[in-house]
This record gives C-alpha cells, structure tokens and sequence, in this order.
C-alpha cells in the first residue's frame, strides 16, 4: 500500500505516542473494532472519552478547591477517571490517577493537588497529540484511514 | 439501546454466537466500546447506562438474556447490588466490570456471586469466553436438578463416588450436588431456605419428643408417601406448619439416604444422647450414649477411616480420598462398624509430636468409650510421625460432608450408622493441603469408644460437629469428654452439625473433633484429650487456641443445659495459612458446611448469602511443620460459622441453603 505523507506522518506519529507511554495496548483494541461499519470509530471513542473526561476533570477540581476536599467524593470521580481514560489506552493520564488516588486514600491533600495538576496536563497533551493525530489521518481520507487503521 | 435481544431464548445454533449480554455502565465510552467488541464476538448485544433500567430489561425480558456485564460503581445503584438483584430475581450470570483491581472489590465481587470480574479497559479477549460462564451455569444447573430429582439412591451414590475420584472439582460438585439437591426436592423448602437465608426467621426447634412423632407419622405413611401435608396431619401439632415439616422432611430423607447405604456397618448401637437442643430435626431421637453410633454417624467413621487409611496424605488431603470412602469401606467397614469416629479431621500431614500425642490422646479416649479399636483404625490413629502431607483440606468440604452425614446418622430406627456410605456421600472436600496446611477437622475414627464418645459428643454438641463439619477446622482439640453422653439430648449432633455453632454443646464437641485432627498417631494425647473436658483443652498443646475458645466449659453438665448457650467457639481460631483457598471455601460455605463452599475445581466459590456472619477464625494445622502451627487468621466468612445461636435447629442453613446470588463466584477468573 502506498503511504503518502500524511500517512507515514499520522504512523510515526502513533508510533511515538506508543513509544512515549501516551497509549498502551488498548488503543489497538480501539483500532481494531474500527472497520467498514464504524471507519471512524476510534476517534469517536476518543472523543467521547475526552468529553467524559474532561467533565470528571472539573469535578474533581470543584472538590479539591473545597477545603478539606471530600475524598470520598474525589475518590469516586478519580475511580469513574480512570475507567474512562484507559478505555481508550491512556495510559500516562491513568497513571497520575493511580498516584492521585495514593494520595487520597492518605488525605494527603498537597499530593492530591500536584497529582491532579499533574494528570490535568497529560490529559491535555494526550488530547492535543490525539488531535493531530486525527486530523493527519482526515486529511488522507476516511478509506485510508480505515485501511491504516488496522495495520 | 442496541440490538434486542433474541426472543425466546434459546441457544443459538451457532454458540456461541448469539449469546445474549446485557452491558450495564454509566461510562459512555466504555459502554459503547464494550458493545462494539461483544458485536463483533457474535454476541447479540443490548446496553443501558443505569443499573435501574438494566433490571427494568430484565424483568421485561425474563428469558431474554444469558448473561449480564455490570460496572462495579455506578451512581443510581451499586454494581453489587445490582449482581445480587439479577441473581435472585433471574438468575443468571454477571461478570463485573472495573477499572478498580483493589482486591477488597474483587473479592466483592467474589463473595456477592459475580462469576467473573474483567478489569478494565476490557479487551476483546476478555469478552470473548464469557459465553463459558453461561454454560458452566447450565450444566450445574441441570446437574441440580439431576440430583433433586432422582430418588435413586444408588444413583445418588454412586454419582457421589464417581465425584470423589475427580478430586476437588468432584467434592465440589457433590457438595453442590447435595446441597442443590436439597434445595431443589421440594419448592416450598426452597423457598423456606431463601427465607431462611434472608430472613433468619424462627425456626422449629424439632425436640426429641416431636421428632418421634415425625419418624413415627414418616413410618406410618411410608416413606416414599410421606408427604408434608400428610405428616401434619398425623403429628397434628399445631405449632408446625407445613413448611416446617417440609424441611425436615427433606432432611430425613438424605439422612436416610446417606445411613441406607453401608448400613452394615457403622450402625449405631443406641440412639445417641439427646442432644442438648433438639433441633435436629433430621436426628432421630438418640437415646443411645453409644458415641459409636455418635461416631459412626456417617460423618465420623468413613471420613476417619479415610483419613485414616489413606494416611497422612489423605487425612483431608484430597477430595478423593474422602469421597473414596468406598475403599476404606471395606477396609474399615467392620471397624467401624461399632465405631465411633469422632470426627476428626486433621491434616494427617505434618503432625508434630504434639498432634501426635493428640491423636493418641484421642485414641485413647475413644478407646475408653469401650469399643474396639479396629486394627485398621488403631493403625490409623497410629500413624507415624506425621508425614508432611501436604492435605490440607479444604474444611468446609469435609464438614460439609460430615456434617450432612452426620445428622443423617442419627436414626433412631437405626442403631448402626453407615459410616461407610455416609463416608461416600460424604463430601469431604478435602483439598490437598497446601503446603501442610490443613483445616482443622479431625476425623477421629478408630477406637469405637472414642468414636462413641465422639459421637456422643458430637450428637449432643451437634454444633460442635457442625462446628466442625463447618469449619473443617479442629476447632477445639477437645475430644469428646466420654462421659456423659448418655444425657446428651439425642438431638445434639443435629444441632450442633447445623445449628450455629454456637452451642455450647458444639464446642465440646468441637473440641473432640479438634482432637480428632490431631489424631494420627497421637494416642497419648487423644486419650488426653478425650479424658479431658472442655476445660482442659489448655493441655492440650495444639489446641491452645481452644483454649480461648470453650474456656471453661464442662461439657458433661452443660450438656444438657447448653441449648442456649452461646458458643463459645467464636473464638475459636482457626488460621487458614492460605487464606486464599480457604478463605474462599469458606465464604463460600453454605450456612451449614462452612467450607465447603468450592463448588467445582475452579475454586469457584459460591458465596451463600450471608447467613451468619461470624468471624470465626480458623486455625489451620500447618502440616508442613512439626509443631501444629497455629496460624491465627482472621477469617470472617460471609456466614458465620458459629453464629449466635438460636436454639432452633438450622439444618437448612447446614444442607447449605442456596446462595441468593446467581451462582458461585469464580475464584479463578
């Protein structure tokens, strides 16, 4: 199959994605299930994903900036986090919820913070390189992509 | 919210393709992700974000699905919650889902009946086999029904032999099988039972007098006639109630069933000492103070004996070796015959000196009660030092047997209980100990004056024998004091196999059984330890921990008077080395077999509703060390083994009332 630019970019860039920690294994799962009747499947995962995720993100900042943050609260939104983000395999974002929720079973409020500006940026990131990543994959056309996609 | 579910329900031709999943979880992306991957499994799919919405389907649809996918945490309901509604209402299997790995959730999950739990982010691999846990359902289903079904008794026992050769799978197996068949003989029991577990209602407290006139009204009609409403009749008692009889009759007739078998051998010589409560039902009124028969009862002799022959490896050690009583049987059967094992269960492996003397101590005692220690048994109880065998058993397995056998044992009609066809049915599941650990249920068979006086004991602290047919730990090393059986209540045992070992009673007789576990070999110390009372358990090295348990319990006078006696067993500490595989067996421990709670090989567990909630700790007798180890670990099983007792009899609770839950967890998801 023939790559064109934008196609061998969008490959390295998922390569360096996978090779950074951004996204495990479960973003092949995604990339999988992606085909004829779903070509766009993956990115609406992740769409939907950071929809959700964003969401809990500022519900665990409403919490945190109450003084003491409820943990038990935070604990659950952190818990409802984390099934959300390593839905679509990420796995940087789901490691700071792993320390963050550390931090909440000790009541450590300052690592609760830290943790959560933390996790807020991977988040951010992952979202932005996931952007790009999509849009390269757009601009070669949804046929390609679908065939990319499950290379 | 997708695709509908197949009408109608049946399987698909192509399984399993076609399998019915309901998905429940709040996550959008999740829930949409899951689906997709189901779909391409073939699987016909339908989703919902609220576990209300998802039990609203369900009703709707009662046959519509095959299996249900739930998150644990969800806003509107918990995940568990939501697991035991679909368990009770429908039935059917529920795999949980969470990104949550904590093990406390797990095993949640574990003990609420969720047969699987997927950690998230689920992968199609996952997914791909949950179409396992619909037929592994099924068939024990269908296998429950089998049971419930057929009055064969040789087919019942021989369906229990052949489950004793495939080892643990097969002791669990039986275990379901005997307990589904209980539960499934009659609907009304069912339902008593699910009331029972739920409820903890007041039950009948079957007195000696009243059991009598049951057998006698049973007798009058026949038994294969004897129908609830009939028997009623016949007692006219007012304060039964059909369902009352129901039960009881139920459980006469697998006592009956279980006694019919070997019934030459092991017969009880007399009708076992009134137990201190009668609430027994399923005990005929023993009048005997021959603990032989006590002993005998089923539970006691073949389990002994396989411990016995078997030696150190199979004390408890496997589920084979029990469930093959068939072949200590023969071997043993005329031992027995007037034996009276206490019920001893005890790793046979890794007994120290001390267990030694313990077993000796036993041995003696039953020596004492006047029966004739059967080579074979003497042997037994001989056994040498104690060999590293690595039997542990899974306690609830042996007891659960013992237990069953053991009540079914008391028969007034008969005088020789069939230990050796009780031993088959026995559903010891005696799992191979790890590493020499073993839960502590000492099948003392030999002598059968010691079994005698075990088996008094046992009869009249029932409990003590339920406590250890529960446990499947030597709870107390106590041997049956031989003394005093005769005033017993002839419903002891039964009480004790099923009532909350709380019973006083139970924790003498416990204490024999404690003994009994550390039988091998250890004479001096069984005869000890039979000659002693509760209250000297102290002297007993290995029981130190009974100690704590019965501290100053004499066994004798407070026989009688025990009935509402709280067992002081709650102490009883039993340490599981592997917490794991005896922690699971016993949560899944039915009310009345506390261990034996594995269903089949996979460890899966079923976890009963909690009836009970005792934290009992086990003390697990590490065979693997010369000293009996105590290792105390805190087990608090779903049910309390030793729960408070009321004086009603719980036989229910001991045939192992059915979990409300859909079904066993599996343990090895």
């Amino acid at each position: 199959m023939e790559y064109s630019h934008l196609q061998r970019q969008a490959a390295y860039m998922k390569k360096s994605l996978f090779d950074q920690g951004y996204l495990n294994e479960q973003f092949y799962q995604l990339e999988e299930l992606q085909d004829e009747d779903s070509p766009n499947f993956v990115e609406d995962m992740v769409t939907s994903c950071f929809r959700d995720s964003t969401r809990l993100l500022s519900n665990i900042e409403q919490v945190l900036e109450k003084c003491p943050p409820d943990f038990g609260k935070l604990d659950t939104y952190m818990h409802k986090f984390k099934g959300n983000t390593s839905s679509i395999g990420a796995s940087r974002v789901m490691n700071e919820c792993t320390q963050f929720r550390e931090c909440c079973d000790e009541e450590n409020i300052e690592g609760c913070l830290k943790s959560f500006q933390k996790m807020k940026r991977e988040h951010a990131v992952l979202r932005q390189k996931l952007e790009s990543y999509f849009q390269l994959l757009r601009q070669d056309g949804p046929v390609e992509r679908a065939a990319r996609a499950s290379n | 919210m997708s695709s509908q579910p197949s009408a109608g329900g049946g399987p698909h031709a192509r399984f399993p393709a076609g399998l019915r999943v309901l998905v429940v979880d709040d996550d959008a992306t999740c829930l949409r992700i899951v689906e997709h991957m189901l779909k391409r499994c073939d699987y016909c799919v339908t989703t919902c974000s609220r576990a209300v919405e998802a039990l609203r389907i369900l009703r709707e649809n009662k046959r519509g699905f095959d299996i249900v996918l739930s998150d644990v945490y969800m806003p509107d309901m918990d995940g568990f919650k939501l697991l035991e509604h679909i368990g009770l209402e429908m039935d059917l299997p529920v795999i949980m889902m969470s990104a949550d790995d904590g093990k406390d959730v797990v095993l949640k999950g574990v003990t609420h009946g969720a047969v699987d739990y997927l950690l998230k982010p689920v992968s199609m691999e996952a997914l791909k086999n949950i179409w396992q846990h619909v037929i592994r359902k099924r068939r024990n289903e269908s296998k429950e029904l089998e049971n419930s079904g057929s009055l064969d008794d040789s087919d019942k026992q021989k369906k229990y032999s052949d489950n004793g050769d495939s080892g643990s799978l097969g002791i669990e197996e039986n275990w379901k099988v005997v307990k589904r068949k209980k539960e499934g003989e009659e609907e009304d029991e069912f339902e008593e039972r699910e009331d029972a577990s739920s409820l903890k209602k007041q039950r009948v407290v079957w007195s000696v007098d009243l059991h009598q006139q049951f057998v006698a009204a049973v007798n009058q009609l026949g038994l294969e006639k004897a129908v609830p409403k009939k028997i009623l009749e016949l007692m006219n008692n007012p304060a039964l109630t059909r369902e009352n009889v129901a039960s009881h009759l139920q459980k006469y007739r697998l006592y009956l069933k279980r006694v019919s078998g070997p019934q030459h051998q092991g017969r009880a010589d007399s009708a076992f000492s009134s137990a201190s409560d009668s609430s027994f039902s399923s005990v005929p009124s023993l009048d005997v103070v021959d603990l032989q028969a006590l002993a005998a009862s089923g539970q006691l002799t073949p389990l002994a004996i396989m411990a016995l022959n078997s030696g150190p490896r199979s004390f408890f050690n496997s589920n084979a070796p029990f469930v093959n009583s068939s072949k200590m049987q023969p071997a043993m059967m005329h031992r027995v015959n007037n034996n009276q094992m206490g019920l001893l269960y005890g790793p046979s492996a890794s007994m120290d000196s001390r267990q030694m003397v313990q077993a000796q101590q036993i041995y003696r005692a039953y020596q004492n009660t006047g029966h004739q220690v059967s080579e074979g048994a003497q042997g037994l109880l001989k056994l040498p030092s104690p060999e590293r065998t690595s039997s542990s058993f899974s306690s609830g397995l042996i007891s659960a047997g013992s237990s069953n056998s053991f009540v079914a044992q008391m028969n007034p009609q008969r005088q020789q209980i069939s230990l050796p066809q009780h031993q088959e049915q026995m559903q010891i599941g005696v799992q191979q100990p790890s590493r020499g650990q073993f839960l502590n249920r000492v099948v003392v068979e030999h002598d059968s004056k010691i079994s005698s006086t075990l088996g008094q004991q046992m009869v009249s602290n029932g409990v003590s024998n339920n406590f250890l047919v529960r446990s499947g730990a030597i709870i107390n090393g106590r041997p049956p004091l031989q003394v005093n059986y005769m005033n017993m209540p002839p419903y002891a045992v039964p009480r004790a196999l099923y009532s909350n070992v709380q019973n006083p009673h139970v924790s003498g007789t416990v204490n024999s059984s404690v003994i009994a576990n550390t039988f091998t070999g250890m004479k001096q110390e069984a005869i000890t330890i039979a000659q002693r009372g509760v209250e000297q358990i102290d002297s007993i090295n290995s029981l130190k921990e009974v100690k704590d348990i019965v501290p100053n319990y004499d066994m004798f006078s407070d026989f009688n008077q025990s009935k509402n006696q709280e067992w002081k067993l709650q102490n009883l500490n039993l340490s599981y080395e592997s917490s794991k595989q005896v922690g699971t067996q016993l949560s899944s421990i039915d009310y009345g077999f506390s261990i034996s709670a594995q269903r089949d090989g996979n460890g899966i567990m079923k976890e009963g509703v909690p009836r009970n909630t005792c934290a009992m700790t086990k003390e697990v007798y590490s065979m693997t060390q010369t000293a009996i180890e105590h290792e105390k670990v805190e087990f608090v099983p779903q049910e309390s083994l030793f729960a408070a007792a009321d004086d009603n009899y719980d036989l229910e609770s001991i045939f192992g009332r059915q979990p409300d839950t859909n079904g066993h967890v599996e343990f090895n998801f």
